[in-house]
């Protein structure tokens, strides 16, 4: 059933603890490249957390412990090894609340390719601004007022430029935590048009908790229940014929 | 429509409840009544007392600037001006318009006038060699008893043993107002004068530039230190037991009596490193000590005040995390951590025990130019003023605390101005 070209991110036996807590018990998945995968279950049952798994964003929580095996592109991010900083680059992550610097819309979607040297002068940096900005539907609102400040958009306008901000260090997967439970509809429906063109080249992995925007955007579905995952597969499989009681229970509106 | 039940509970107990907010609400009123009489005691006594020390008498005489005896050796040189004839000219001046004629009123009228009078011409002469050699009118200041007597201090009325002026000197003060000679200003002294005995002499600017120069020294050692410590605290350290312990002792230091700070500068400063007593450097260096918990303290809640989202952005599209902390954070907390600092160095100008502890206290006429020349600083100056007794010591004192809350409200000033000025939204 699982038609996964090819596996970009693999975890093996993934638990997580806060403290003693364990907040992930034993998971194991397989996340195919350049596809979307959605993270779903009643709140408190661990998406967040394990999706920070994936870019080590659970390293800045003060006794967070992971035990098991996360790959990205066939390298263990765990390992003693691996830098953070070229991870994230590589693993970017877009938040809840739409979370922009308060620096000017330019400044906010130059500030990561600048830390990370992509641009060799202004030109290039300008180009990459532009192209970010256009990647995340926003450049055609803000093109006049660059020098704005970030946080004076519209929240909406203030998430792509999150995304924007995202994509400017090109990253290969984007891990988005319920990047549209604080918009509208309107602002919503826009930013699942834009996943579904980005993940022509980026992989997405997003946390919601709209069962039909699972159902629109993503090709797979994970579903979380107290820690555990209980049911992995096409989205279109899952929302029609779910194989746990469980998964039924929660897309029917039994649990939530 | 009948009431639900909640609703009847509810009302049954709203009589009690308003009650009690009244109370609540009367006992504030008091309290910030009570706040206010004694604001206002305090500001009325200081004032009253304080705003006629902005003020002194002073004499005009025209004098003949004659060459040959102010000056020499006829180079304007230091030396030559002191083998001068400024006091006696001043005398025959004064002599002539009290026109006292007897021995005794001759020395009465000669200690009408301020002691530092033949300093004022000789700098006169010094800033106008031009005028050389013509009469012009010149004003001196009037010995603090004389002062004392147009302030309405010494009375007429009472025995004449009992007063420090004498009939006679009495007699000749009456005698050159009617003449027009004694004019009420702004006092000269009070602003550019630097220590003196002599009450009338006696001036803020030695000590103003001490507090400025100690202040500094303050500053430049306490900011960059606190700040350093505060964002190693808040972003880098572990939390462990160590820097449990290390936080706690830093939230006590604050409230450790500055005095103890004196006596550490002294045992430290003084005694180990051998610096000198008495010089802006060491005193900057104790008060730095005494604010460091403050800068700490309030450049800490500055950092935790900028919302954890903007560091998780930074860290999100791969900044390390001293790039999340100097690029987000600091910027972001910088505001805050210049108002707790602000406020910090408000309250070091105010310290006087810490530095009486270093002998800032020493009697120095010398206005310092450096760090590390000896000086002292307006809270000890003003500590100094008031021991002494005369009338005019007790108004410049209290001259000198408005000026110091001056200063004071300046600065708190210049915080809330910088808190609106740097405040962002997010
Ligand atoms: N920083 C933390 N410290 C301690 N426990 C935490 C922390 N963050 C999350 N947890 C715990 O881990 C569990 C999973 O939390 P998580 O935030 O991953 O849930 P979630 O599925 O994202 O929920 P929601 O849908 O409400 O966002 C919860 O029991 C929570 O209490
Ligand atoms: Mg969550």
């Amino acid at each position: 059933m699982t038609d996964i070209v090819e596996t970009i991110v693999n975890c093996d036996g993934v638990s997580v603890f806060y403290g003693e807590n364990r907040a992930i018990n034993n998971i194991s998945i397989d996340i195919g490249k350049q596809s979307i995968t959605a993270f779903i279950g009643p709140s408190g049952c661990g998406k967040s957390t394990f999706l920070r798994t994936i870019n080590r964003m659970n390293d800045t929580i003060e006794g967070c412990r992971i035990e098991g095996r996360v790959t990205v592109d066939g390298q263990d991010i765990y390992d003693a090894s691996v830098d953070v900083v070229p991870l994230r680059a590589k693993v970017g992550m877009v938040f809840q609340k739409p979370n922009p610097f308060p620096k000017t819309i330019y400044e906010n979607v130059a500030y990561g390719p600048r830390i990370h040297g992509l641009a060799r002068n202004k030109s290039q940096l300008d180009d990459i601004v532009e192209k970010a900005l256009t990647g995340a539907g926003l450049w055609a609102e803000v093109r006049d007022r660059l020098q704005d400040s970030g946080t004076s958009l519209s929240g909406g306008q203030q998430q792509r430029l999150c995304i924007a901000r995202t994509i400017a260090v090109e990253p290969q997967i984007i891990l988005m935590d319920e990047p549209c439970s604080a918009l509208d509809p309107i602002a919503t429906s826009k930013i699942e048009a834009l996943m579904s063109e980005l993940s022509n080249e980026y992989t997405i992995i997003i946390v919601t908790h709209s069962m039909q925007q699972a159902a629109r955007v993503s090709q797979k579905t994970a579903y979380f229940h107290l820690g555990n995952l209980i049911e992995y597969g096409d989205t279109k499989e899952i929302f029609v014929r779910p194989k746990d009681p469980q998964t039924e229970a929660y897309i029917s509106g039994k649990i939530g | 429509m009948p009431l639900t039940k909640t609703e009847q509970i509810v009302n049954a107990s709203l009589k009690a409840r308003r009650k009690k907010e009244r109370a609540f609400q009367l006992f504030g009123i008091a309290a910030i009544a009570l706040a206010l009489f004694f604001l206002v005691t305090l500001m009325g006594s200081i004032l009253s007392k304080g705003i006629p020390g902005f003020f002194q008498y002073y004499i005009t005489l025209e004098i003949e600037l004659d060459r040959e005896r102010l000056d020499p050796l006829g180079d304007l040189s230091e030396q030559s001006l002191f083998d001068g004839q400024a006091k006696k000219i001043i005398e025959e001046v004064v002599l002539e318009k009290t026109g006292a004629k007897s021995r005794n009123g001759r020395k009465a009228a000669r200690k009408l006038l301020s002691n530092g009078s033949d300093t004022r011409l000789t700098s006169f002469v010094r800033a106008n060699p031009s005028l050389l050699n013509s009469t012009q009118k010149v004003k001196f200041a009037l010995d603090d008893d004389a002062d004392s007597y147009f302030r309405g201090f010494v009375k007429k009325e009472t025995p004449e043993q009992q007063r420090r002026l004498s009939n006679i000197q009495i007699e000749y003060l009456d005698k050159m107002n009617e003449d027009g000679l004694i004019s009420h200003e702004i006092s000269d002294y009070l602003f550019f004068g630097s220590a003196s005995r002599n009450a009338e002499m006696a001036g803020i600017k030695g000590a103003a530039i001490g507090s400025v120069l100690t202040l500094l020294v303050c500053f430049v050692i306490a900011f960059p230190i606190g700040v350093a410590t505060a964002v190693y605290l808040e972003e880098f350290a572990p939390k462990n037991k160590i820097t449990e312990i290390i936080e706690i002792n830093i939230n006590n230091l604050a409230a450790v009596p500055s005095v103890v700070f004196g006596i550490l500068g002294l045992a430290i400063f003084i005694n180990l490193f051998g610096l000198p007593r008495s010089i802006p450097l060491v005193g900057g260096m104790v008060l730095a000590l005494m604010t460091l918990p403050t800068i700490i303290i309030s450049s800490r809640a500055a950092i935790k005040s900028v919302p954890p989202s903007i560091r998780d952005g930074a860290l999100g599209v791969g900044a390390s995390k001293v790039q999340a902390t100097m690029h987000h954070v600091v910027p972001l907390a910088i505001p805050g951590m210049l108002t707790g600092t602000i406020i910090g160095m408000a309250q070091a100008l105010g310290e006087t025990a810490p530095l009486l502890m270093i002998g800032m206290v020493a009697f120095i006429v010398d206005i310092p130019g450096s760090v590390t020349e000896p000086g002292t600083v307006l809270p000890v100056q003003i500590f100094m003023w008031a021991d002494f007794a005369e009338r005019m010591f007790v108004q410049k004192t209290s001259s000198a605390i408005i000026i110091l809350l001056l200063f004071l409200i300046l600065m708190n000033g210049g915080a809330i101005w910088l808190r609106k000025k740097l405040e962002r939204r997010w």
